[in-house]
């Protein structure tokens, strides 16, 4: 067995041992991924689980070093990408992603990527 | 700042270019020659073309310390990088029937699965699914 291998076994009794815990928060991350586009907040998904918001706000942001806003966020940012590269209109991306409204998508987006929707679109065209 | 280019030091870059495009899918971005036998060489992601690149570095052949780090990091097992993938089991299934060899097998580990191939250019390379 490899050094890398031994190391993988060890971290994994340190830091992977609790599989609830884990079965809750992959759960929740599965739940995001299905329903990003549609009306997701802590209250929902704590209910899901059985759980308190506050208790699943910490073991999210324990195993996956985000919390579930957050990753949300870039679930939803990365479906936008995707649909600005097929040539969707900037309004239809926004709602299609689960934003809710255009300014607020264009201003989001932005400050993540780095450039406006409109201006990633284009250089996605042009790529092509 | 902008990170733009990550560097994977590889022994051989006509080897890496063939490896890192025909096997794992890649895109040639960039090939331009900086002397007889080296060239500044990137690859992308197809699907994201204008994303970062990844600049295959003929480092270990240039110089000694690169050679002697990279050896050490694969005797050991540990990856140079790692990429990630939507499915690692799918992924590990391909890259097998394409004669990749496997140093660890697709392993649940925590809220990743992972995997670990040799690329033939001197390193391992971890491929990660988030769960």
């Amino acid at each position: 067995m490899s050094f890398y291998q031994t190391e993988i076994n060890r971290i994994k009794d340190i830091c992977y041992s609790n599989d609830q815990q884990l079965a809750t928060v992959i759960a929740i991350r599965n739940f995001i991924d299905q329903h990003f586009d549609g009306e997701l907040n802590l209250d929902l998904l704590a209910h899901m689980r059985f759980t308190s918001r506050f208790h699943l706000l910490r073991l999210f942001k324990k195993y996956y070093g985000l919390t579930p806003k957050q990753y949300l966020t870039i679930k939803r940012l990365e479906a936008a990408k995707k649909c600005l590269r097929e040539g969707m209109p900037i309004a239809d991306t926004c709602y299609r992603a689960g934003f809710d409204t255009p300014s607020s998508f264009s201003t989001l987006f932005k400050s993540k990527i780095g450039v406006s929707p409109i201006e990633f679109q284009k250089r996605a065209t042009f790529a092509k | 700042m902008k990170v733009k280019i990550v560097s994977i030091p590889v022994l051989d870059q006509d080897n890496a270019l063939d490896f890192y495009t025909n096997k794992l899918g890649f895109v040639k971005k960039h090939d331009v020659p900086l002397s007889e036998k080296n060239r500044w060489l990137t690859v992308v992601d197809k699907e994201e073309q204008e994303g970062t690149e990844v600049l295959l570095e003929p480092s270990p052949e240039n110089f000694e310390p690169s050679r002697t780090y990279q050896k050490a990091l694969f005797d050991a097992g540990i990856p140079y990088t790692q990429f990630n993938v939507d499915d690692v089991q799918k992924e590990y299934d391909r890259l097998l029937k394409l004669g990749v060899v496997f140093s660890v097998k697709p392993t649940a580990m925590g809220t990743v699965k992972i995997a670990v191939f040799n690329d033939t250019c001197g390193n391992n390379i971890q491929i990660v699914e988030m769960l």
